[in-house]
């Protein structure tokens, strides 16, 4: 595989924003980029196909007045990047004004981010791939002779630049590897089945050759499951389950949401709006994080935010535009499209999270679900895709049919614990925790 | 800035005929390379979007993405690469690398896969339309947009906290070229209206949605008023601010038609596709020709429905799309079919394998996928039922195939009382078991919308689709509400 610097992408995106500049633009960014990924799927425990894709794009975006014109290709050719320069300055010429716009971000120096790029996962060719896949097959069929292993294995690399009209070069090439596994077993009329995935952007820290037996073991956990009477009870969201509200604030947290008024989290900022057991930093800086990057999509800097301390709202998620906007610290989360977090790491707790399940008389534990809630309502009304009946503080039977509801400022000021043990992804800290009461739907 | 019957790589244009005969060249070079079958496809979309916000349009895009993909299949493997190039010696490393990973496929392959002998069709389609958006001026977009986001102000008044109201047309091109002897080009021109709007009392917000979409020019958005879009959306985020939560627990209900859109869509649609079903992920697996469903219950994929958000003329292989009865009064009658599962099950092809552009192989896919409406009115479903729920105003769902559980949500409820509609509920997810509900249903109204225009996600690839059918009511639904 050949590996172009990206100081020919940095020339690209240069030539994007000169052209647009040229063209009437007032302000210009451009994102150039290219990539390979492989990919090799499981049906059926055998392969079902085996895919190289090469990528290439340009994005850019440009300012008239505050009017936005952006545009899109799929290549990087120089004249490509002039045609977008161009075309994005006419769509900015033509959008109407925005007052709230002042401009781009300014040059700045990067933090280093170690861990992002694996010279040895670039170089990897499908039948590495393949192998991490088809070692899941086996070690899921070593567990249950009848398990129906699903799938797939992924390899990419990505190089990009990002440049602007005011000065800001910034340039970054990453890797990332996984592996994703769904068993199936079916038995006596039954179905149980999991999946599960290992994901990394260094081989060091990838470690797929158990999945299959992990998944197939977890399978067969989720055979017999039953409804339970509908309640409302304490409910422990298990590292998956719990990542999936901690993204919905997030998200309810972005500042264009909250400036445009459409986030439960108006006007909540330096508020209490979860319980004292809350805290939650965003750190881009994890070396080898999945979400780590030396700047955002406005290439602005990346640095480590606290957004909730001991349960108080600390910061909303700002973008550049969003920043200037109102007036505050830019915390680095814009994409190109908008505003997301980035390795989301809540604090830990003083206990495990089997004894903090051991507490539990009657209660869900969720394994997989996404109680993510409504961005503008809070309102959470989600499926329990994969759990377990908490009795007298043991794990007793799966769940089916079985559904929790409620608010998010309700469920997080109701978090009565958090784990001090949790499941690391690289850059990401998931634990367990606790709500004290939730309103749980199910059929019986 | 959308361009049409235009192949573009940014730096040079080549027409379609150049393009056809470059697709040739590299299949005969795949027939040199005595492959077992090979498919190159080449796809292009240019597209333009706006969006309106508090009053500003101001954010325009617009973008073309064009590339190659190539699939192939040797000694009963598959193996596919893309490129974004449109350069000939990069199609043709495309496709030896295409080679080399169907080498990878096979080993570990389960039995080798032999497609059907179907001879391939040439033929050139394009989806009609009475407005081009390339000839609809940036000023008279914008006129019809705005009037969405004033018509939906003037309803909704001081409850406003933001108003979002969009436009998107999207021009594509795909062309595929097979091993079989086809060479189909299929030109679709997709034209999307939204508006979101958030309503507020206090520090109570409420959000509803409403899309219009199609497989048409401009004429989509002139044929909508904004009574049927925004000021619809801006009634129902309005009144939910004065509306008490939805209850929790399992009640009687009845589908408003676009919930019924979701629940064949998500709980039935995706088990009746056949890779799921040879992948031993389907609870329809081993069911054909039985009785999965009440009598009520007849389920149509059909991607010839002129106009509609999910049709298509060919699919990715270059296979006529049909209208296909999945479920006939309550038994299941077949599969969704790509070439592949076509022949590995011994029937014909259903025209149903579908690419996400050109950097995707064609995977099973539905297209507009219905319940077939019935005699009843809505007040016949309603007459006997003490204490149920209406669940309208379907937004998204998903289903684990393999477990057959499904959920739904609905962007509002209205309680049913002694027979009768009473006080509206909010927006709530729904849960059940996909033969179970199938079973459970009683009856469905002569009334019918298919108005669920999406983009559905499977292994990665995104695919307009449309879901419809009629008022469905059902003995009992897991309710996932807060009361």
């Amino acid at each position: 595989m050949t590996q172009a610097a990206p100081d020919d992408l940095l020339k690209v995106a240069e030539i994007a924003c000169d052209a647009a500049v040229k063209a009437g633009a007032e302000f210009a960014d451009a994102l150039a980029e290219r990539g390979r990924d492989l990919s090799v799927s499981v049906e059926k425990n055998a392969i079902a196909s085996t895919d190289a894709r090469l990528r290439a794009s340009i994005s850019v975006r440009t300012f008239v007045a505050g009017g936005t014109g952006w545009w899109s290709a799929s290549t990087t050719s120089e004249e490509a990047a002039r045609e977008a320069g161009l075309r994005a300055a006419e769509l900015a010429q033509a959008a109407e004004s925005d007052p709230d716009f002042v401009s781009l971000v300014t040059p700045a120096p990067y933090p280093r981010v170690e861990g992002l790029y694996d010279e040895k996962l670039a170089s990897l060719g499908a039948p590495d791939v393949a192998s991490w896949i088809t070692q899941n097959i086996d070690s899921a069929l070593g567990v249950a002779a009848d398990a129906v292993v699903s799938g797939e294995a992924d390899a990419h690399w990505r190089e990009y630049a990002l440049a602007n009209s005011l000065g800001v070069q910034a340039a970054q090439r990453t890797t990332y590897a996984s592996v994703y596994t769904q068993v199936v077993l079916r038995r006596d009329g039954d179905v149980g089945s999991f999946y599960e995935w290992d994901s990394a952007r260094k081989l060091t820290d990838f470690a797929p050759a158990d999945l299959g037996a992990k998944t197939a073991g977890e399978a067969a956990r989720y055979l017999g499951s039953r409804t339970i009477k509908t309640a409302t009870m304490p409910v422990v969201l298990g590292p998956l389950a719990s990542r999936a509200i901690f993204l919905g604030l997030c998200a309810a947290a972005s500042a264009e949401d909250v400036q445009r008024k459409r986030s439960f989290l108006v006007a909540k900022k330096d508020e209490a709006i979860a319980s004292e057991h809350v805290t939650l930093v965003d750190d881009p800086l994890v070396p080898g994080g999945l979400w780590s990057s030396r700047f955002d999509g406005d290439g602005f800097p990346h640095r480590r935010v606290t957004l909730v301390e001991r349960g108080r709202l600390r910061t909303y998620l700002h973008s550049n535009y969003t920043a200037k906007k109102s007036g505050e610290a830019n915390t680095g989360h814009a994409t190109r499209v908008g505003i997301a977090p980035t390795n989301i790491r809540p604090a830990l707790g003083q206990r495990t999270a089997a004894e903090i399940i051991g507490e539990v008389e009657d209660g869900i534990y969720v394994v997989l679900g996404h109680p993510s809630p409504d961005t503008a309502s809070g309102q959470i009304s989600a499926l329990v895709d994969a759990g377990f009946r908490i009795e007298k503080g043991e794990l007793t039977y799966p769940l089916k049919s079985t559904m929790v509801a409620g608010h998010a400022l309700e469920w997080l000021r109701n978090v009565d614990a958090v784990s001090s043990d949790y499941r690391e992804e690289p850059g990401l800290i998931l634990p367990t925790v606790r709500i004290r009461s939730v309103r749980v739907a199910s059929g019986d | 800035m959308p361009v049409g019957g235009v192949l573009l790589d940014g730096s040079s244009n080549m027409d379609r005929d150049a393009i056809k005969q470059q697709l040739e060249r590299v299949r005969d070079a795949a027939i040199q390379r005595k492959v077992d079958f090979a498919e190159v496809r080449c796809a292009s979309v240019a597209h333009s979007a706006l969006v309106l916000q508090d009053g500003r349009a101001d954010r325009l895009g617009a973008g073309k993405r064009a590339g190659m993909g190539v699939r192939v299949l040797s000694k009963g493997a598959w193996g596919f690469a893309s490129t974004e190039s449109l350069g000939e010696s990069d199609w043709l490393a495309s496709l030896e690398d295409a080679i080399g990973m169907a080498t990878v496929s096979a080993t570990r392959l389960d039995e080798p896969v032999i497609l059907p002998d179907i001879p391939g069709v040439v033929d050139d389609v394009r989806t009609s339309f009475e407005i081009d958006p390339t000839s609809v001026s940036l000023d008279r977009k914008l006129a019809a947009v705005r009037g969405y986001e004033e018509a939906s102000g003037r309803s909704a008044r001081e409850s406003v906290a933001n108003l979002m109201t969009g436009y998107n047309d999207a021009h594509q091109i795909e062309i595929a070229c097979n091993t079989r002897g086809a060479l189909v080009s299929s030109e679709t021109v997709r034209t999307l209206v939204w508006h979101a709007i958030t309503a507020q009392n206090g520090t109570i917000r409420q959000r509803a949605r409403e899309v219009r979409a199609g497989q048409a020019g401009f004429e989509i958005v002139e044929q909508t008023p904004a009574k049927e879009l925004s000021v619809k959306a801006a009634e129902r985020a309005v009144s939910l601010l004065s509306a008490p939560p939805a209850p929790a627990g399992k009640l009687p209900a009845v589908f408003h038609p676009s919930i019924a859109g979701l629940l064949v869509h998500e709980a039935l649609g995706h088990n009746t596709e056949a890779d799921a079903v040879l992948a031993g992920q389907s609870i329809l697996d081993g069911r054909l020709g039985t009785k999965i469903a009440a009598e009520c219950i007849t389920v149509v994929d059909d991607s010839n429905i002129p106009g509609s958000w999910g049709s298509y003329q060919y699919d990715s292989e270059g296979t006529p799309g049909c209208r296909r009865v999945l479920v006939d009064k309550g038994t299941l009658k077949g599969f969704l079919h790509s070439l592949e599962t076509a022949g590995k099950m011994g029937v014909e092809p259903t025209g149903s394998a579908r690419a996400d552009g050109f950097a995707h192989r064609p995977i099973v896919r539905m297209s507009n996928t219905m319940i077939l409406p019935g005699q009843s009115s809505l007040e016949d479903l309603i007459a006997d039922i003490d204490l149920g729920i209406l669940l309208r105003a379907g937004q998204w769902g998903y289903v684990w195939c393999e477990k057959g559980q499904y959920t739904c949500h609905a962007g509002e409820g209205v309680m049913i009382r002694n027979g009768q509609l009473a006080e509206q509920v909010r927006n709530v997810s729904v849960s059940g078991l996909v033969l179970e509900t199938l079973a459970n249903a009683l009856d469905v109204s002569r009334d019918f919308e298919l108005k669920m225009p999406g983009n559905c996600g499977k292994d990665g690839q995104g695919m307009p689709v449309n879901g419809g059918g009629p008022y469905v009511k059902v003995r009992e639904i897991v309710v996932g509400g807060q009361a």
